[in-house]
């Protein structure tokens, strides 16, 4: 006789579950509409009725290590057609924000920052308080008489002290987390073929258009908006990259003409990223019942995105137009969310790029021969 | 003894439920008024090819229910007519009666002639809007009173073809409405059901893709009376189909459509499935299934479906029909396999529920949050059969004898 049992239903998962605002699962019946009308799901392994069950027994190991949870984009076809108002777009929802969690390193941090519904201010508040703090200790709190560049009262320097070893340890803790997750999903399903790093290339090559987001019909919008957010960030990220190269490599003399190249790709992404933003906040603002509900954690990473994108295009207009009185202290505040946004990288919604990257590599690498092709391809 | 125990009691609707709660009462020496929308009597059952699960056709049961009727001197039918008005009275109801006019008289001998003199083909609404009737026809071959009607909004205007065809003088085209007012003791609500629209699943194919029918279509199809004489074909182009499958809570249990369990569906499937296989012996069938609901003794039905060959359940609700190359397709996860399917079939049969017809009574009766009628022994209002609840007909025959007792005690007197 068996003496270990086949399934260990986690009452806690549960909770927690409910407590994100899980709490539809437990209106599901098993009819396998949602698996049924998902259009990417695959057909060898359809989601999320089977997901739906985990989280209604409180399987937490299974959903930890499941890739579909993450293969899931939230665009709520199966919600739309949920007989039960079970909600599975939701739930999956929920569910990604726990792995998010409990996969964080350290886990503390995890907690922190997913009980944002209460810890936001500090969130928001501590990385001002820092810059705050910087300036005061350096005597650069107030703006001089006759100022020629703002790099006068916020030197270059600072922003690399602060910004390179916070990215570095959050990229330190982010390939933790990153670890934990690719080990928990080789540890179910069928074996892994091929290697990582072309399993990565084809799903970036996936992302250039976002295809995969395009099968969505219920919130069709939102492939546009998040399609336009991504490739602001990596126009952004690509701007301040060259601008790095040209300034120690080459010398290059700031501030650059409106016409230069560099400034023109800025200035397009920060274009993509005001649409792509605002195309998010207005799906969100929409008919929740339909296109989702939207949580603490959701909102939070939305915020800080759009109040990132928001006062950078601001800055970068005040720098122009506005006496530096006013801009600078914007200024501060930009590079005060820009630092929010980055140290939460691992623990916030914003992590959803690490873990949905690596479960779509997981989906190549364990894709069965007898699949349908894959409607991105 | 005071002078209201003699009032009549009043049933609504002559589908099997009203019929069978009028009989009862009359047969127990009560005086009832019977009042029917339709021309004829029979309702939703008069329609039906089988029941389950004997399979037996419905019309030998109602013939004997119209026997009696016949012959019971208590009851008065009035067909084509419906209830306009009720206003409670001391120990019953006053109640208000229009009786739309018919155009038929009763000298007709439904001979025919009529029908083939008429220049107007419209939908027949008996099957579902499968096949045409002229506008003057004779609603079903066993459609009792035997006589027959007209669909005069469907007229050509100022057209007396029909008249000048009958050599009864039966068509009477100046017929007017009239209205009666009575008093009654008590008030039977029998006022049945309709099928679920097709129309609002289109995810389903409903009301979009010609070979995706309806449970209650099917029985039209498969009768003998139907639109094809009984030959199960496909309706876009005439063929019999080598691959039926049949969609179970299609519209059911779901909260976007009927958020309740009609309770007869999965048994008409069973019922359906096993005919189409007798007459296509080389038919593959599919169930495709939440639950199987086949309560009590139903049970060996099941069992003797599912043993079948060529009839396969599969549990997994389907989500999608498609048109694909010249056929459908229907995509469903087979929730045991843990696989997505994408099945092929030449005739879909969309298992839909049953929608209570109670919505526009002028009567105060209380609803649920379905729309069935509550029990309410106050009220001097009974309901029977499928407004009351879903039921299949074994359980409204039962219901609506019950039914006819406690109207009878609410009427009062004695008999």
């Amino acid at each position: 006789m068996a003496t270990v049992p086949l399934i260990a239903p986690s009452e806690e998962l549960r909770e927690e579950l409910r407590a994100r605002g899980g709490t539809s699962a437990a209106r599901c019946f098993q009819c396998a509409t949602c698996s049924a009308v998902c259009d990417l799901a695959p057909d060898g392994r359809p989601f999320p009725r089977r997901e739906m069950l985990m989280a209604q027994w409180g399987l937490a190991d299974q959903l930890m290590a499941d890739p579909a949870v993450w293969l899931c984009h939230q665009c709520n076809d199966c919600t739309a057609r949920c007989p039960r108002d079970a909600r599975p777009g939701d739930v999956l929802q929920v569910v990604r924000s726990l792995v998010i969690e409990r996969l964080a390193f350290p886990r503390s941090l995890g907690r922190f920052v997913a009980n944002v519904r209460t810890t936001w201010p500090v969130l928001l508040g501590a990385p001002l308080l820092l810059w705050v703090l910087l300036l005061g200790l350096t005597g650069h709190l107030g703006v001089p008489a006759h100022l020629v560049s703002w790099e006068e009262v916020v030197p270059h320097w600072m922003i690399y002290s602060v910004f390179f070893p916070v990215t570095l340890l959050v990229m330190a803790a982010a390939g933790v987390s990153a670890r934990r997750f690719w080990v928990l999903l080789g540890s179910t399903g069928p074996p892994r073929k091929g290697s990582l790093p072309v399993a990565l290339g084809a799903v970036a090559a996936e992302l250039v258009t976002h295809r995969r987001f395009g099968c969505c019909e219920t919130a069709r919008p939102r492939r546009w908006g998040h399609l336009a957010l991504v490739w602001g960030f990596v126009g952004a990220a690509v701007t301040s990259g060259l601008l790095i190269v040209a300034l120690y490599g080459f010398h290059m003399e700031l501030p650059l003409p409106l016409t230069h190249p560099f400034k023109i790709l800025g200035n397009l992404s920060a274009v993509a990223l005001l649409v792509g933003t605002a195309i998010l906040v207005v799906e969100r603002l929409k008919d929740p019942d339909r296109v989702g509900r939207t949580t603490a954690f959701d909102t939070f990473f939305l915020v800080v995105v759009a109040l990132v994108v928001l006062t950078g295009t601001l800055v970068e207009v005040a720098r122009l137009t506005l006496p530096a009185a006013v801009g600078l202290p914007m200024y501060v505040v930009h590079l005060s969310l820009v630092l929010t946004l980055f140290a939460t990288f691992p623990y916030s919604k914003f992590a959803h790029m690490l873990y949905r990257t690596l479960a779509l590599a997981h989906e190549r690498m364990t894709r069965e021969n007898d699949q349908p092709p894959d409607p991105t391809d | 003894m005071n002078d209201t125990s003699n009032r009549p009691i009043l049933v609504l609707g002559a589908g099997i439920a009203g019929l069978t709660a009028a009989l009862e009462a009359a047969e127990t020496g009560r005086f009832v008024v019977l009042v029917e929308k339709n021309p004829w009597v029979g309702g939703r059952v008069a329609a039906f090819h089988q029941y389950f699960p004997k399979l037996c056709p419905p019309s030998c049961g109602l013939e004997i229910n119209i026997r009696r009727l016949e012959r019971n001197p208590r009851i008065r039918l009035l067909t084509g007519t419906r209830l306009a008005g009720a206003e409670r009275i001391e120990g019953g109801w006053r109640v208000i009666l229009t009786r739309a006019p018919r155009w038929v008289t009763d000298r007709c001998t439904a001979c025919g002639e009529c029908t083939a003199a008429c220049p107007v083909e419209i939908p027949n609404p008996f099957d579902q809007g499968m096949g045409t009737v002229k506008a003057i026809h004779r609603p079903h071959a066993q459609s009792w009173p035997e006589r027959f009607v007209m669909e005069r909004d469907a007229c050509r205007q100022g057209c007396h073809a029909c008249a000048d065809a009958c050599e009864y003088g039966a068509i009477d085209l100046a017929a007017e409405a009239t209205t009666e007012e009575l008093e009654v003791g008590s008030v039977v609500v029998a006022t049945g059901w309709e099928p679920y629209p097709l129309e609002k699943l289109p995810e389903l194919g409903g009301g979009v893709l010609p070979d995706v029918i309806s449970n209650v279509q099917m029985e039209r199809l498969a009768h003998p009376g139907g639109p094809t004489g009984g030959r199960i074909l496909r309706p876009s182009d005439g063929a019999p189909p080598r691959r039926v499958a049949f969609v179970q809570c299609a519209g059911s249990r779901d909260v976007n459509h009927l958020a309740y369990c009609s309770g007869v569906c999965c048994l008409a499937s069973l019922k359906e499935a096993l005919y189409v296989r007798e007459q296509l012996p080389g038919a593959e069938i599919a169930i495709y299934y939440i639950d199987r609901r086949t309560p009590g003794r139903n049970e060996d039905f099941l069992e003797k479906v599912a043993g079948t060959e060529g009839i396969r359940l599969v549990k997994g609700k389907v989500g999608k029909v498609l048109a694909a190359d010249g056929g459908l397709e229907l995509v469903v996860e087979d929730v045991e396999a843990g696989r997505r399917l994408h099945e092929r079939a030449d005739l879909v049969v969309l298992a839909t529920g049953m929608v209570p017809s109670a919505g526009d009574l002028p009567l105060p009766v209380e609803l649920d949050e379905d729309g069935f009628v509550l029990d309410d022994p106050a009220s001097g209002v009974v309901p029977a059969g499928v407004v009351h609840r879903p039921q299949e007909v074994a359980s409204v025959v039962r219901d609506a004898t019950g039914a006819s007792a406690r109207a009878m005690a609410m009427a009062g007197g004695r008999a």
